[in-house]
Order: C-alpha cells, then sequence, then structure tokens
C-alpha cells in the first residue's frame, strides 16, 4: 500500500515510517501543508495519516482540497486533541478515521487496514490466516469451516493481531484495543492475558494451530509458526 | 451576631446605664434641694419658738402644717442645733412618715430645754417622683423612637449590603455570570462593591488562565507522549530483545500509560470545568450500567468480584458522554479499589444510583475522597478518578455522596428533580 504521512513531529514521522515499512507497505513523508498538497498533486495514495495541527495550516482544510478534487484516499486524522466536535467535523469533512495521540502503531496499523478495506470497491469483507477465516460482515470465526464461537472482546482481539501478524503487540496496546481511554483502568493488563488463553484454547480446540507468541511478558506476537 | 442585634445591644446597655445613673443623680440633687428648703422651715419654726418663748407661751404648730414641736427639760442648755431625717408618727394622718427634725437646747422661761422640730417629707417627696415621672416619661418615649428609627434606617441602609453580600455567595468561578454589582448608596459600601468587582474580575480571568495553562500543557504533552509510544513498539519489534528488556518495557509501557491517562483526566476535567459537554438528551441508565457491566466484565470475574445489582428501569435527562464516563468511573473504582473475591452491591431507583464496594481500606474521609490527587499509595490509578465524578454531578445537578458502613464504601449520586 501506499501512505502518505502528514506529520511535523519528526520522532514520530519515523516511527510511522519504519512500522508501516515493515509491514510491506510504501510511505511517503510531508512535514508541512505546503509539502502535503505537492505530494497529493504527485502521486495517488491509499491511505492518507492527517496530523490537524501543522506548522503552516490547518489539517483539516486539506479535507476540502481532497473532497473538491474527489479524491478516494482513505483519510486517518491523528490529532492531539481529543475532542468530539473536531472528530466530528473531521469525518464530516471526508475523514474515514480518528485516532488520538499519543497511539500505538499497532492500533494505527489496524485502522489503516480497516479504512482501506472499507474504501476499496471490491473490498474483501473477510481475512483469512492459514486454517483460520475471519468473517467481518457478520462477525464470525471459522476455523477449516467451523465456528468458533468467540466474545466480542475476544474477536475484536483477534482481528487486532490478525492485523499486525508477525509483530509484537505490547499488553499496553491491547488494553487500549479493547477497553478504549475511557476506563481508566491501567491495573488491567493481566486481563489480557486471560483473554489470549482462552481464544487460544478455542482456537486450538477447533483443530487451529496455535499462532499466539508470548513476548518476555511484554506482549503477544501471533505469526506462523 | 448580626451587627444590627449587636449594635443595639450595645447601645441599649449604655443607655440604661446611662439613665440609672443621670436619674439617681437628678433625684438625689433634688432631694438635697428639697432638704435644704425643710431645713429653712425648721430654723424658721425654732424662730417662732424663740419669739413665743419670749412672751412666756410655749409655741405649737397648727395641726394640719405637718409639724411637731417638742419640748424636753434638760439640766444644761449647750448652744447646739443639728439636722437629720428620721421617720415619725404624723399625729394628723396617723401613720409614719419619713421626716426631717432639728434638734436645739434652748433656754425658754428661764428653763433649759431640748427643743425637736420635726417635719413630715411626705408630701415634697411626691413631688419628686412627680417631677421624675414627668420628665422620665417623654425621655423613654425618645428612647424607643430613636431605637425604632435606627432600626428602620439600617435596615434600609443594609439592604443593598445584603444583597451584595447574596451576590457574593452566588458567585461561581466556574459559572459563566460574573459577580453582578450592587447599587449602593453609602461611600463605603460603593467601594467594598468596586473592589468585588475588580477582585471577582480577577479571579476569574487567573482561573481561566491556570485552565487554559493545564488544558496547553495537557496537550503539548501529548505528541512527546506519541513520540515515546511509538518508539517503544517499534523497539518492542526487535529480535535481539533480552528478557530484561522486555521488563524494562513493560514498565516503560505502564508509565506511558500512566502518564497518557493522567493527561487525559486533567484535559476532561478542563472540559468538563469549561462546561463544553451541555447537550441533553434522555438516557435509559438501566441499559447503560447493563452496557458497561459487559465491557467490565472480564475485569469483574477476573478478581471473583461478586456483583449483586438491582436496577430499577430509569432514564433521566442528562448529557450522555458525561453520563458514560460517570458509569465508567464507579466501576472503575468499585472494581480497583476491592479486594479478589470482595463484594459490589449496584442499585439503581428512580431518583438515585448507588454503588457499594468492600475494599481493603477502613472508612475514607469523604471531605477528601473527592480531591484531585487524593487516593492511597497501593492505587495505579491517576487519582482524578473520584474528581471526575465529582465534576460530573457538580454540571449535571446531582448529589455525590460517600458513607461507610457494613464494610462497604458506598457512593451514592441523586438526581434533583
Amino acid at each position: 500500500m501506499k501512505i502518505l504521512i502528514i506529520e511535523d513531529e519528526p520522532g514520530l514521522q519515523q516511527s510511522i515510517v519504519q512500522y508501516l515499512m515493515s509491514e510491506g507497505n510504501q510511505c511517503s513523508m510531508a512535514s508541512t501543508y505546503a509539502q502535503a498538497l505537492e505530494r497529493l498533486g504527485l502521486y495517488d495514495y491509499d491511505c492518507i495519516l492527517l496530523d490537524l495541527g501543522l506548522p503552516d495550516g490547518e489539517g483539516l482544510q486539506l479535507l476540502n482540497y481532497l473532497k473538491r478534487l474527489n479524491r478516494t484516499e482513505g483519510v486517518i486524522i491523528i490529532s492531539a486533541r481529543n475532542s468530539i466536535d473536531q472528530k466530528i467535523e473531521g469525518l464530516r469533512l471526508g475523514a474515514d478515521d480518528y485516532l488520538t495521540k499519543p497511539f500505538h502503531l499497532s492500533e494505527l496499523n489496524a485502522r489503516i487496514l480497516a479504512v482501506v478495506r472499507r474504501k476499496s470497491a471490491h473490498g474483501e469483507r473477510h481475512i483469512e490466516f492459514k486454517e483460520i477465516r475471519i468473517d467481518l460482515d457478520a462477525q464470525e470465526v471459522l476455523v477449516n469451516g467451523k465456528l468458533v464461537y468467540l466474545t466480542k472482546k475476544e474477536f475484536d482481539l483477534l482481528l487486532y493481531f490478525v492485523a499486525n501478524k508477525g509483530k509484537v503487540i505490547s499488553k499496553s496496546a491491547a488494553v487500549e484495543h479493547i477497553w478504549g481511554d475511557d476506563s481508566d483502568m491501567a491495573d488491567s493488563f493481566d486481563f489480557i492475558y486471560t483473554h489470549i488463553k482462552n481464544i487460544r484454547k478455542k482456537l486450538t480446540d477447533a483443530g487451529s494451530g496455535d499462532y499466539f507468541q508470548s513476548v518476555y511478558g511484554v506482549g503477544y506476537k501471533f505469526m506462523e509458526i | 451576631m448580626k451587627l444590627f442585634t449587636r449594635y443595639n445591644i450595645i447601645l441599649m446597655a449604655i443607655s440604661l446605664f446611662g439613665l440609672l445613673l443621670i436619674g439617681s443623680l437628678f433625684y438625689r440633687l433634688l432631694g438635697y434641694y428639697l432638704d435644704q428648703q425643710i431645713d429653712h422651715d425648721l430654723v424658721e419654726e425654732i424662730m417662732e419658738v424663740k419669739e413665743y418663748g419670749s412672751n412666756g407661751n410655749f409655741y405649737q404648730p397648727h395641726e394640719f402644717e405637718d409639724l411637731v414641736v417638742q419640748y424636753k427639760k434638760i439640766k444644761k442648755a449647750n448652744p447646739s442645733s443639728s439636722y437629720a431625717d428620721t421617720i415619725f408618727y404624723n399625729p394628723v394622718k396617723h401613720h409614719t412618715e419619713t421626716a426631717r427634725y432639728l434638734k436645739t437646747e434652748l433656754e425658754l422661761l428661764g428653763q433649759p430645754y431640748q427643743i425637736l422640730v420635726i417635719a413630715s417629707k411626705s408630701e415634697r417627696q411626691e413631688q419628686i417622683q412627680n417631677i421624675c415621672l414627668i420628665i422620665l416619661i417623654p425621655v423613654m418615649l425618645l428612647f424607643a423612637l430613636v431605637l425604632l428609627v435606627n432600626r428602620i434606617l439600617l435596615k434600609k441602609i443594609w439592604t443593598p449590603f445584603e444583597q451584595l453580600l447574596k451576590n457574593i455567595t452566588a458567585f461561581n468561578i466556574n459559572h459563566e455570570v460574573p459577580y453582578q454589582p450592587v447599587e449602593m448608596p453609602v461611600a463605603e459600601f460603593r467601594q467594598l462593591n468596586k473592589v468585588l468587582v475588580e477582585l471577582s474580575g480577577k479571579v476569574k480571568s487567573d482561573y481561566n488562565e491556570i485552565k487554559l495553562f493545564t488544558e496547553n500543557a495537557s496537550h503539548e504533552m501529548m505528541t512527546p507522549l506519541a513520540v515515546i509510544n511509538s518508539k517503544l513498539d517499534n523497539m518492542l519489534q526487535s529480535n535481539v530483545l533480552e528478557k530484561e528488556h522486555g521488563e524494562t518495557l513493560v514498565e516503560l509501557y505502564k508509565a506511558t500509560s500512566r502518564l497518557t491517562k493522567l493527561n487525559q483526566s486533567l484535559l476532561l476535567l478542563v472540559k468538563i470545568d469549561n462546561n463544553l459537554l451541555q447537550d441533553k438528551e434522555k438516557i435509559n441508565l438501566k441499559s447503560l450500567i447493563e452496557e458497561k457491566y459487559v465491557y467490565f466484565q472480564e475485569l469483574i470475574n477476573g478478581r471473583n468480584i461478586h456483583v449483586e445489582s438491582v436496577l430499577a428501569d430509569v432514564s433521566i435527562y442528562a448529557n450522555q458522554q458525561l453520563l458514560e464516563i460517570l458509569i465508567n468511573n464507579l466501576f472503575s473504582n468499585v472494581i480497583r479499589h476491592n479486594y479478589d473475591g470482595g463484594q459490589v452491591e449496584i442499585r439503581l431507583d428512580p431518583d438515585k444510583i448507588v454503588f457499594a464496594n468492600t475494599g481493603h481500606n477502613p472508612a475514607l474521609d469523604p471531605e477528601k475522597i473527592f480531591d484531585r490527587f487524593y487516593k492511597d499509595h497501593a492505587s495505579e490509578g491517576t487519582g482524578l478518578g473520584l474528581a471526575i465524578l465529582k465534576q460530573i454531578c457538580n454540571r449535571q445537578h446531582f448529589l455525590l455522596d460517600y458513607t461507610y458502613h457494613h464494610d462497604l464504601h458506598t457512593f451514592i449520586i441523586t438526581f434533583k428533580h
């Protein structure tokens, strides 16, 4: 995928690029509004990551620009401002998602995949990983065609790991993915362990391989053995 | 004590004391003057006695003069005379009266006599009493009038001051309405009013500045936090991680997450303070609580916490986002501060929500638990959860109470209708 990262903080920009490149994406970077316009004039992208507070312009204007040109890129706003109004305004202007800083790169990656999947005309409504098939519309998981009953949170978690397959996902990222930022539950790390254990058991019971790997107590990796 | 009452008490005490003092002085002075007059009369009687004596008679006054002259033979007459008060039996009126006498010794008809002239004071005393009354009654009336006028006048003068007090009390640093100045005819009050207007304006602008500062500081911290977070995420992907690196990363993630949470909570507090979440809609509390219960289910089950809930079908008119945060915080609180295998009671009544939980701590100080950053050292929370709860209740005009009984920490939120 081709992704344009419009972000003025070099440290963050570089981290995002590193993570997304390792997922096999092509990344372009823009640190200013002017640079972003220039890039957009030259190339088409699959997804655009847009920071709203740019040094030379308001990111929301860029959404207007894309809309005027009927561009079809998926846009994810990444902003330090967690304001409902701004979210609504951004989504109204054509953004597809809104991610508040700070975020985990695995979360960003999962959101990018979701947006691109939604945007593409012949978007596949299911994801396959070896013998596991995840049906996004029915919210079902099949192993070798056999239905596996997962709770809502287990389903979300599995989808999250599959979207970031081969990557280590920290417990912190998993907690935030499931419980969001409303809940003030920093001490809920251990519950991720229980969730993963349950998912693993349900999948292996249905005849799938065990693709979860624990990484030094920091997190888990979902990968081919 | 009210200034007005205090002033009146002092005024009355002093007036009463003054009145008594002046009254008694006046009475004494009159009495002295009366005695002088009687003494003068007595001397005249003695002269009469002498005159009668030189004519060879004993003088006896008329019956209606309230006067008695007594003669007593003595051996030798000393030319002296003395005045004094006494009590005597009035033979005319047939009762005893206060009186004044003059005792002197004279030679009458060649014989030494002690002569005692006694004059009644009763009539004169009555006169004094009447005079006193005639003066006292108007004075008392005047006094009462002054008090009454004082009362009315002071009340009138203090009315704007009381309005001013009311306005200061109504002044809330969090509300949009500024301090309402009051029209003051009295110069001192006018000055007070002016000072208050300036002070409240200053307080308000300072407070807003602090809020803005908090907001900006928190926002500014989000970007560096995002950098740290993303760097950690990338570091985690490294293949050369050792076990101790993993442990360090866990700690770093936890600290970053806590810092993020803290920042988000501060921003939320500012947002609630600024009254940015105002839209109200009808919210079914029962389904909201049930929904949040599912959300927290794993955390509850994971700690073997036994939940008992009695939920009535209640809907209220409030801000959706704030209520979600409210219920979230209540749940987080009863789970976090519980022990494994503990108990939680949730009750939803038409007029209130009650969340109660067992916990390690004994009863907490209800004055302090809603303060920002009040928490026990063991807690991994931000210390802002209950402060946010309090702030939301303030904004939605709910009453928030904390009690502790039967080993349960109980939070009660009462909706006002």
